[in-house]
């Protein structure tokens, strides 16, 4: 896979205030990669910079294959998109797809094209006034694809929406994964995890963890083994005989530092009664935790 | 050429959806009108008032057009100033503010097709609403009082237009460059009251853009000095371009300060 | 003074026309800066100044 963006040593300072330090990652072709990070940690400033929107202090950003204005090639959906309540959904998008260049006739058709595919055709000649939150955000997916862009940048993309609108938002960009280069920031890991082909963990403008989804899951994996027993003095008694460190609660013993063959051994010592036993892998969740603890 | 006409278009559906081509006309047309009827009657009315002493000469009845015109450009003065200046003060600053930049911005736009559109959008409908208002007035000072010559009224309108014309330029060039309110008292102070100052203490020089409204009533009883009128017009039309410039800088340098 | 009435009339007129302009475009705008009903007292109190007020700073539209 060819890359299509690729950053290095992004620095941004407001004053002495260093917002974004020393950033470097690399976007491939066709790829969705999440920026993973808490509210501050500089997720919308890294988005402003790629979009063009916010000067890098230092450091460099190369489009690979794209000559003349970048901003042509890119989509932008901020976290916050306001338009102007006056204009209708058609005319904005008309008016979007005409400043990327499109003819006035392709416009009109590529914004009827685009207002099917995010559901909005019966609100096109309705005033963006009138929107709800959910409606605003698929008009925000809309103007940033509608020049078919190379890279699309979604600033929490899904975090304003309610379940049902989460769940239409992430359908449309999964849609869209074939086509373009993804990078869209969010908090919300589930969502994360659903979609992603690289991550970036952000924490207070720093990089602190890069990886694909299996690298890092590999790489934070914390092999426990949870074994169920059929009755708490049982699991009571496992814990007294053994000699590995676990942690009993109820009739569920939890066993952070052990191998599989290990616990299956000193279960078959004392003929336990169990219901199961299984090694639980670590979620995003978790691994966001201990990056950002750690 | 292609983004300023789509961006005018933009403009133009907000100052019709927002009422700005009909409210700020009518507004100017009723001054407009309201100079020359109140001057015709104001014996009258005083009379019915009632307060007026016997055997006092008010000398509003020996006004001729002329006088009554160059009274309606002197409340024009402050019309312009006000409704031009608040109604398009944050016509470039408040779409920073209000995060409808962003969306634009991020579009391989130029800025000088961004920046002309608006001042475009904003000079048609001031434009249109001095023309129409100093075509009301000259109606009706021409039924109440004497009639004058077509030709120095056209100049009058003319010179007045310019004037407007500034006084948008400067008022979108500020709303580029500054905060809403800053550049809503930098305009006021560029353009009304450096008029002031002018009408003041402008006996020294003869040629400045702050001379225009003198210039356009100075038509209507005599020609204005030539050489004097035509350099105002040239300093002003050279400070437009200026403005214009400035703006269009100011709009490529904010971009750091828009919100997101 | 019916003469000063036929001249006055257009102005009563186009200030009638100013001003319901404003009471139409208040009752359909969906939000206004402070309440409503203070701007309907304006601008139908408060004559042409009242109207301009309220189109300068009564209207809030993004």
């Amino acid at each position: 896979m060819s890359q299509l963006l690729q950053v290095s040593a992004l620095q941004k300072n407001y004053g002495q205030h260093e917002v974004i330090k020393n950033i470097s990652f690399e976007l491939k072709k066709g790829t969705a990669t999440a920026l993973i990070g808490t509210n501050g940690a500089g997720k919308t400033t890294i988005l402003s910079m790629l979009a063009g929107l916010l000067k890098p202090t230092s450091g460099q950003i190369q489009h690979e294959g794209i000559v003349g204005d970048p901003r042509a090639a890119i989509g932008f959906l901020p976290q916050y998109p306001q338009f102007n309540t006056w204009l209708t959904a058609s005319e904005f998008l008309i008016m979007a797809a005409q400043l990327n260049g499109l003819p006035a006739k392709v416009a009109k058709d590529e914004s009827e094209k685009l207002l099917q595919f995010v559901g909005l055709k019966d609100a096109a000649n309705k005033k963006i006034g009138t929107f709800s939150g959910g409606m605003k955000q698929r008009l925000g997916l809309a103007q940033a694809i509608i020049h078919k862009p190379k890279l699309l940048l979604l600033d929490e993309p899904v975090s304003a929406l309610d379940p049902a609108g989460r769940l239409d938002m992430m359908h449309l960009m999964k849609s869209l994964q074939k086509e373009m280069t993804i990078l869209y920031s969010t908090h919300i890991l589930n969502d994360a995890e659903q979609m992603t082909d690289q991550l970036l963990f952000l924490k207070d403008g720093h990089l602190v963890e890069q990886g694909s989804l299996q690298d890092v899951k590999a790489k934070y994996e914390h092999h426990q083994i949870v074994v169920e027993f059929k009755e708490k003095v049982e699991a009571a008694r496992f814990v007294e005989s053994s000699t590995l460190s676990a942690e009993q609660q109820g009739a569920v013993v939890t066993l952070q530092i052990a191998t599989m063959q290990q616990v299956i051994q000193e279960l078959a010592k004392g003929d336990f009664a169990i219901r199961k036993v299984e090694q639980q892998s670590a979620s995003l969740e978790e691994i966001f935790m201990k990056v950002a603890n750690g | 050429m292609m983004q300023w006409r789509v961006l005018l278009q933009k403009e133009w559906r907000d100052h019709v959806r927002n009422l700005k081509i009909l409210w700020i006309p009518i507004v100017f047309v009723l001054y407009g009108i309201m100079q020359p009827v109140m001057f015709y009657y104001m014996e009258d009315i005083m009379k019915a008032v009632g307060n007026m002493p016997e055997g006092v000469d008010m000398g509003i009845t020996d006004m001729t057009s002329a006088d009554v015109m160059a009274s309606t450009v002197g409340q024009f003065h402050l019309i312009v100033a006000l409704i031009v200046i608040l109604s398009f003060m944050g016509v470039i600053s408040k779409e920073r503010k209000n995060r409808t930049a962003a969306l634009l911005y991020v579009r391989p736009i130029s800025f000088s097709a961004y920046y002309l559109s608006k001042l475009s959008g904003a000079t048609i409908v001031a434009l249109l609403s001095t023309v129409l208002g100093l075509l009301a007035s000259f109606y009706y000072t021409m039924i109440l009082y004497d009639e004058m010559d077509v030709w120095k009224c056209a100049a009058l309108i003319g010179t007045y237009s310019l004037w407007v014309l500034f006084v948008v330029t400067v008022t979108l060039t500020a709303s580029a460059v500054f905060s809403t309110g800053v550049a809503g008292t930098l305009a006021f102070l560029l353009t009304y009251f450096m008029q002031l100052i002018d009408s003041i203490i402008g006996q020294f020089w003869t040629v400045s853009p702050w001379k225009l409204g003198t210039y356009a009533i100075t038509w209507l009883v005599a020609e204005p000095d030539s050489s004097d009128f035509w350099l105002s017009v040239v300093v002003t039309v050279i400070a437009i371009l200026l403005l214009v410039i400035i703006g269009i800088w100011g709009t490529r340098k904010n971009v750091e300060n828009i919100k997101i | 003074m019916s003469s000063l009435l036929m001249m006055l009339l257009p102005i009563i007129i186009i200030q009638f026309i100013l001003m319901i302009v404003a009471l139409i475009d208040l009752v359909k705008i969906p939000q206004t800066n402070g309440p409503k009903w203070l701007w309907a007292i304006v601008i139908v109190c408060g004559n042409i100044i009242g109207s301009i007020i309220y189109f300068i700073f009564g209207r809030k539209q993004v």
